[in-house]
């Protein structure tokens, strides 16, 4: 090691001192530039309009302007949605499965009379006419209903990840590059999971309703396919990435590729897969509710159906099901990984 | 004893792709049953050397031949089977049961479906439980995780798993490099006899002399990818010992040239 002196500038030289300000030319005209593209994006996401309806919703909200669209188009919509629809009621004349004997939970048969007026061809009159009918009413029945279609979320989000982490354990292989055959399908499978991942389900799911018709098949491989992509990629980093030695000990003896991966990468690896799948699991939970909105099955499907009906009471039902449920998952998923940790 | 070889070497060479030369025209033969101990300074060579007897490291020239079996592309799924292999860093799969560590030694020979299910055959545990015993760990370590054990424990497992398929040939790369001197002489002892049981074969580098010494039937010294001595450890004496390591350079570099007067040593290599 050979340490040179600090250069020492000869006695009696004039040092020229300069301190420039931090701001240049150069940075006026990039803010300038900036401010031009702020102005330009914001006037076309209409950001001007949204801060002037809000200003006039918040004025008419303290009294100060007697007219908001923002408010109007909420309160009507609020009013409509209050109480939730909690109960069904169906006539008895219409269900083919009927059994007076084996009502459901809480339901009952009813009788309702319902007075039209109609016109008397003798008489030439209108009289008003009392028809009586049987009608089952379930004080729970939309509660049963969102119930069970929430469960079917459940199952497709269930599903959707079982699909993915069976499809992704081959991709992972051969999108490893220490285990895959050779370059052609290493860069093929990498294709392939670019592909999956850069797809989200919302659209997949749009073009799946199309292939499978509307109901679960569609949600269950959008969501699969999807999440595939997503633990194809990172099961295959951690192959890659998984400490050499104990491969190599396999290698040695000749046990094989598959093999040495059983033994010598999965022991390593297994509890980040684990951590992966429970992530997916997570995520899929969520986008099982929206999927269905475009018709992929679960309960996004019955707010859709609602929504396009107007039947805003049956859809509070349905977002207050889906607040608990996510509700309950987080409690659920917190008390779980504290137990794991 | 008899006097058969088992591993045999043919003027191995091996230039890596940055230009160092690691083995320069090595030529080695070990007869069945013998311990042999191969001593050097650090970048001697000694790994890459045991790395080329079961196909690991591939030389750039030169045969190999294990057990009257050449090793070529197609036979070296085979020869590695004959050739078990103790690690320097154990190289075990710490996250996994010693069981499991011990009983994948046996891989080579089952099947895919018994590999997936870790359904081994009776034989094999029971073969297994025999190693773990003899290498002097308890049953209650069967289902311990192989990195919780101690470096000591860790590589009786490493001996363990390597007995699991009858090996002809032991390859051990600093089998003891990272243990006291008390557990690095139980750990050698216990390779030692359990080879001899076999009648295999073992190449061991060492670092150690002492032990290469005490452990040894036969010592080879490397020096910058040359064998320079050959002989009985009785013959290895203090001045012949102090030459193989003299002036060696101990980092990653090309060692510095050995000197005239040092180069009575065998006449295997002039420089
Ligand atoms: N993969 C590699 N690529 C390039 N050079 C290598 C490689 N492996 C080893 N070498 C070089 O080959 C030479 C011999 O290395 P080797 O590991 O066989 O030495 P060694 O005798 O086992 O040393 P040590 O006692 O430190 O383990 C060294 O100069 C080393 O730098
Ligand atoms: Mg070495």
């Amino acid at each position: 090691m050979s340490t040179r002196p600090i250069p020492v500038p000869p006695q009696g030289t004039r040092l020229h001192w300069h301190l420039d300000q931090p701001f240049r030319l150069k940075h006026l005209v990039i803010a300038v530039l900036i401010l031009a593209l702020l102005l330009v994006t914001g006037h076309r996401t209409e950001m001007d309009r949204m801060v002037s309806m809000t200003t006039q919703a918040v004025g008419n909200l303290v009294g100060l302007n007697d007219e908001s669209q923002v408010v109007r188009g909420l309160s009507k919509v609020a009013d409509s949605m209050w109480p939730p629809q909690m109960a069904t009621s169906e006539e008895v004349a219409r269900m083919n499965d009927f059994n007076a004997d084996e009502l459901p939970v809480f339901a009952r048969v009813e009788s309702r009379e319902t007075t039209t007026q109609r016109l008397n061809e003798d008489t030439l009159q209108l009289e008003s006419v009392t028809e009586t009918t049987e009608v089952l009413y379930d004080p729970l029945g939309y509660v049963k209903t969102v119930f069970g279609k929430m469960i079917e979320t459940l199952e497709i989000a269930l599903w959707g990840t079982l699909l993915a982490v069976s499809l992704s354990i081959p991709l992972a292989w051969f999108a490893a590059s220490n285990y895959s055959p050779n370059r052609v399908t290493y860069t093929l499978a990498r294709g392939f999971i670019s592909l999956l991942r850069s797809v989200p389900e919302l659209i997949v799911a749009l073009f799946l309703v199309l292939a499978y018709g509307f109901g679960p098949i569609a949600g269950v491989l959008a969501l699969g396919m999807h999440a595939a992509g997503f633990l194809g990629k990172f099961y295959a980093e951690d192959i890659e990435n998984a400490d050499k030695q104990p491969q190599e000990a396999l290698e040695a003896i000749g046990a094989g590729k598959i093999k040495t991966v059983l033994y010598a990468v999965m022991p390593q690896v297994l509890p980040q897969y684990v951590a992966y799948t429970a992530y997916i699991l997570d995520r899929n939970l969520r986008m099982a509710t929206v999927v269905g909105l475009v018709g992929a099955g679960g309960i996004g499907q019955e707010l859709k159906g609602r929504f396009d009906m107007y039947d805003y009471g049956h859809v509070m039902t349905i977002l207050i099901a889906i607040f608990l449920f996510v509700f309950l998952l987080d409690q659920l998923s917190a008390r779980i990984r504290s137990r794991m940790i | 004893m008899s006097q058969t070889s088992m591993v045999k070497l043919g003027a191995i060479e091996k230039t890596w792709a940055d230009g160092t030369r690691a083995l320069n025209n090595v030529d080695l033969e070990v007869p069945k049953g013998q311990f042999c101990v191969i001593l050097g300074p650090s970048g001697a060579g000694k790994s890459t050397l045991l790395r080329a007897v079961n196909g690991l490291m591939r030389p750039t020239a030169g045969k190999i031949q294990v057990d009257g079996l050449e090793l070529t592309q197609a036979s070296e799924r085979e020869l590695r089977k004959r050739v078990a292999m103790i690690h320097q860093h154990f190289n075990l799969a710490t996250r996994a049961s010693v069981a499991a560590n011990v009983l994948s030694g046996a891989l080579p020979e089952v099947s895919l479906a018994r590999a997936l299910c870790g359904w081994f055959h009776p034989e094999q545990r029971k073969k297994a439980c025999h190693y773990l015993e003899r290498v002097g760990l308890k049953p209650e370590h069967l289902h311990r995780r192989a990195g919780e054990l101690s470096g000591g424990q860790q590589q009786r497992v490493g001996i363990a798993r390597a007995f699991m398929l009858d090996p002809k040939v032991v390859l051990a790369d600093e089998p003891v490099a990272s243990l006291d001197p008390q557990i690095s002489r139980d750990i050698l002892t216990l390779l030692k006899d359990a080879a001899r049981e076999l009648n295999a074969t073992v190449i061991c580098s060492l670092h150690q002399v002492d032990l290469a010494r005490e452990f040894g039937d036969r010592i080879v010294g490397m020096r910058s990818g040359e064998v320079v001595f050959d002989g009985a450890p009785t013959e290895f004496d203090d001045q012949r010992l102090s030459r193989l390591y003299q002036n060696a350079d101990w980092g990653d570099g090309e060692p510095t040239p050995v000197t005239e007067d040092s180069l009575e040593l065998e006449a295997a290599g002039g420089m």
